[in-house]
């Protein structure tokens, strides 16, 4: 007997190799890799108009603001683990948070629920000065880290005096984020509820005021039919108009967007939301330990296998004689 | 003994298994007559072992590389706890101190001590399930009841914004009530109300309140965060004109908490060391047993399949040492 020679067998040579692989899988298990995750603060717009139907889930129609917690909801198992997601509302001239980013993997259930729980009936008063919201919301976040991505039909009730528009330019800038378009461009009508929170027809033209009649006008006063400098700076005439349905306002959303630095995206389904929202720009690069013993585990593997492949090489060699 | 995968696709590879099937693996050494040499029941056994050992490789190392491991598990245990739903009084006035002011360096918001106390209480009670709502004009939906702290903390820090409109507490608490709906909970069921004043509860609101904290079984803490010089709690009218709902609604909330029979607790803090000594007394008194599950979280068995594997390999090594080569 003799153990010399036993290095003339691949085998042997195999199972070292091997051997040594399983040893740099133990020593190196985890390399330090960047992805990228997400600090995303959505403020919801939960004003009247956000009632009004014109999405289609199922086929049938469901209000924007149905249609906005649903693809909200579908978009958080989509985004990467360790990102975080806030949520705030909006009504009024003014924003709330309702709670700082939470980590989207822990945090799944109790995201999920609070998004489903998103109602009109929160709202604590009835305007909706979408200017005035959207500068409190990047009030609220500027000392954050997250992107803000502000979720409105971008309907201002009353209209607003172009004379008097909210001014960006303190926070322009200052934060990177995305204003979400949501409504489809036809006017429709906005249901209207009764004071125990039931369905109760659609606002009327009488409903609601047409034009703002707050400040100056903005107008030539020569042009202003029955014009009075002090009882009656926007004339005497009602005004009339289409206030009372509801379409989005992409125009001055994307006005506001410029105004603000904000980019501007229109809701259509969650994908594409998915799409515009998990862009480079709004990445942070998060190093993480990523799993890397695999590698390690295949090369083993792949060493050990041959060692048992003398059949298959018998069966080459016998066809390489036959040939 | 949950077990299950990461990458199920990967388990394919154990048809690689077949393979020592087909060959011991051993050196073949030429040998002039097989036919002459006696059955050996030693040397089938190793060979089998040998084809064993190397199939147990192959198995450990593609189990590896499939992510086996041990589903979350949860077991119930029984701790000391409750289900709280802290409903936060978010009207305007709560940004003012307790001097009614605006806060400067030296006093903080009623708010901020709020939300300074809140942080320590949430942290101190490690066994609750806490939910929060929020009220000023019309009831706000937080976060429902749940183990996450982390969430939890993040809501009670979102209170640093600007306060809301008014104050309208009826909603409130129906909308805190309404987290104990449709759920089995062991436990005593709290609403831990955080106000700075109150309001007049209609009628109609008032008697489906009285017939939900009944049901629900609620038992009711009111940390009242007085303002210097408003009219307090137990405060009784000097005028018999002013005892109304409208005039008082402290007063008034009070008597109607206190006419519901429930267990109900009043702490009446001008200053942010009395709030402190309401939620510490909160803390003592609500430890009633409750069967909460802890969660295991999932367990990695790659690492332990690794391990097997590259023992197997050094056992298959040191077998290899022991061939006969002649």
């Amino acid at each position: 007997m003799s153990f010399s020679g036993v290095h003339k067998d691949y085998r042997f040579w195999c199972l070292v190799l091997a051997l040594a692989a399983m040893l740099a899988l133990f020593v190196h298990p985890r390399e330090r890799q960047k992805r990228p995750v997400y600090n995303l603060a959505f403020i919801v717009d939960i004003s009247r108009s956000m009632n009004a139907q014109d999405y289609r889930l199922d086929g049938s129609p469901v209000s924007r603001l149905h249609y906005v917690k649903q693809t909200l909801r579908e978009l958080l198992p989509k985004l990467p683990c360790q990102s975080k997601v806030g949520l705030g509302i909006f009504t009024e001239r003014r924003s709330t948070l309702l709670f700082e980013p939470i980590e989207v993997c822990s945090g799944f259930a109790e995201l999920d629920a609070a998004i489903a729980e998103l109602d009109w009936r929160m709202a604590w008063a009835a305007d909706s000065r979408i200017a005035g919201g959207l500068l409190s919301a990047l009030e609220i976040l500027r000392n954050g880290d997250s992107e803000v991505v502000f979720v409105t039909d971008g309907q201002e009730a009353p209209p607003v005096n172009p004379r008097y528009r909210t001014d960006f330019s303190a926070i322009k800038g200052k934060l990177d984020g995305m204003i979400l378009g949501v409504g489809g461009l036809q006017p429709v009508p906005i249901p209207k509820f009764n004071a125990k929170g039931e369905a109760a027809g659609f606002y009327s033209a009488e409903d609601v005021p047409h034009r703002s009649s707050f400040g100056e006008s903005n107008l030539n006063p020569e042009e202003i039919e029955g014009y009075d400098a002090r009882n009656a700076p926007f004339g005497r005439e009602a005004a009339t108009g289409s206030e009372h349905l509801a379409s989005l306002r992409e125009p001055y959303l994307q006005q506001l967007a410029t105004e603000t630095g904000l980019r501007y995206h229109r809701l259509t389904d969650t994908e594409a939301l998915n799409e515009a929202l998990q862009t480079p720009e709004f990445a942070v690069q998060k190093p993480v330990d990523a799993d890397v013993r695999w590698k390690a585990a295949v090369a083993a593997l792949a060493l050990l296998l041959p060692i048992y492949g003398g059949l298959l090489k018998r069966y080459l060699n016998r066809a390489i004689n036959r040939v | 003994m949950n077990f299950a995968v990461e990458t199920p696709w990967v388990l394919a590879g154990l048809l690689f298994m077949l393979w020592p099937l087909f060959d011991d693996g051993v050196r073949h050494s030429p040998y002039p007559w097989l036919d002459i040499l006696p059955p050996d029941a030693f040397s089938t056994g190793l060979t089998v072992l040998l084809r064993i050992l190397g199939m147990a490789t192959i198995a450990a190392l593609v189990l590896g590389l499939a992510g086996l491991h041990r589903t979350e598990q949860s077991i119930e245990r029984i701790g000391h706890g409750a289900n709280i739903v802290l409903l936060l009084d978010r009207s305007n006035s709560m940004d003012n101190t307790f001097a009614g002011r605006t806060p400067d360096s030296e006093e903080e918001s009623k708010a901020a001590a709020a939300r300074r106390l809140l942080t320590e209480f949430v942290a101190g009670r490690p066994h609750d399930m806490l939910g929060i709502a929020e009220y000023s004009t019309s009831p706000l939906f937080v976060l429902p009841l749940t183990e996450n702290k982390e969430a939890i903390q993040a809501a009670i820090n979102a209170t640093v914004v600007p306060a809301l409109a008014y104050t309208n507490i009826s909603k409130g608490l129906a909308m805190a009530m309404s987290f104990f709906n449709n759920r089995e909970l062991t436990g005593s069921r709290i609403v831990l109300l955080v106000s700075d004043g109150a309001a007049a509860i209609d009628p109609d609101s008032e008697l489906q309140l009285r017939q939900w904290f009944k049901q629900q079984q609620i038992r009711l803490y009111w940390i009242f965060l007085r303002t210097a010089n408003s009219p307090g709690i137990y405060e009784l009218p000097t005028d018999s004109r002013n005892d109304n709902a409208d005039a008082m609604p402290e007063r008034y909330l009070h008597k109607f908490f206190t006419s519901l029979n429930i267990p109900y607790q009043a702490y009446e803090a001008e200053s942010p060391d009395a709030m402190h000594k309401a939620i510490a007394d909160i803390d003592r008194l609500e430890h009633l047993p409750r069967h909460y599950r802890e969660r295991i979280p999932r367990q990695d068995l790659s690492a332990l399949c690794y391990q097997w594997a590259a023992g197997l390999m050094l056992v298959l090594l040191a077998l290899k040492l022991c061939e006969v080569r002649r």
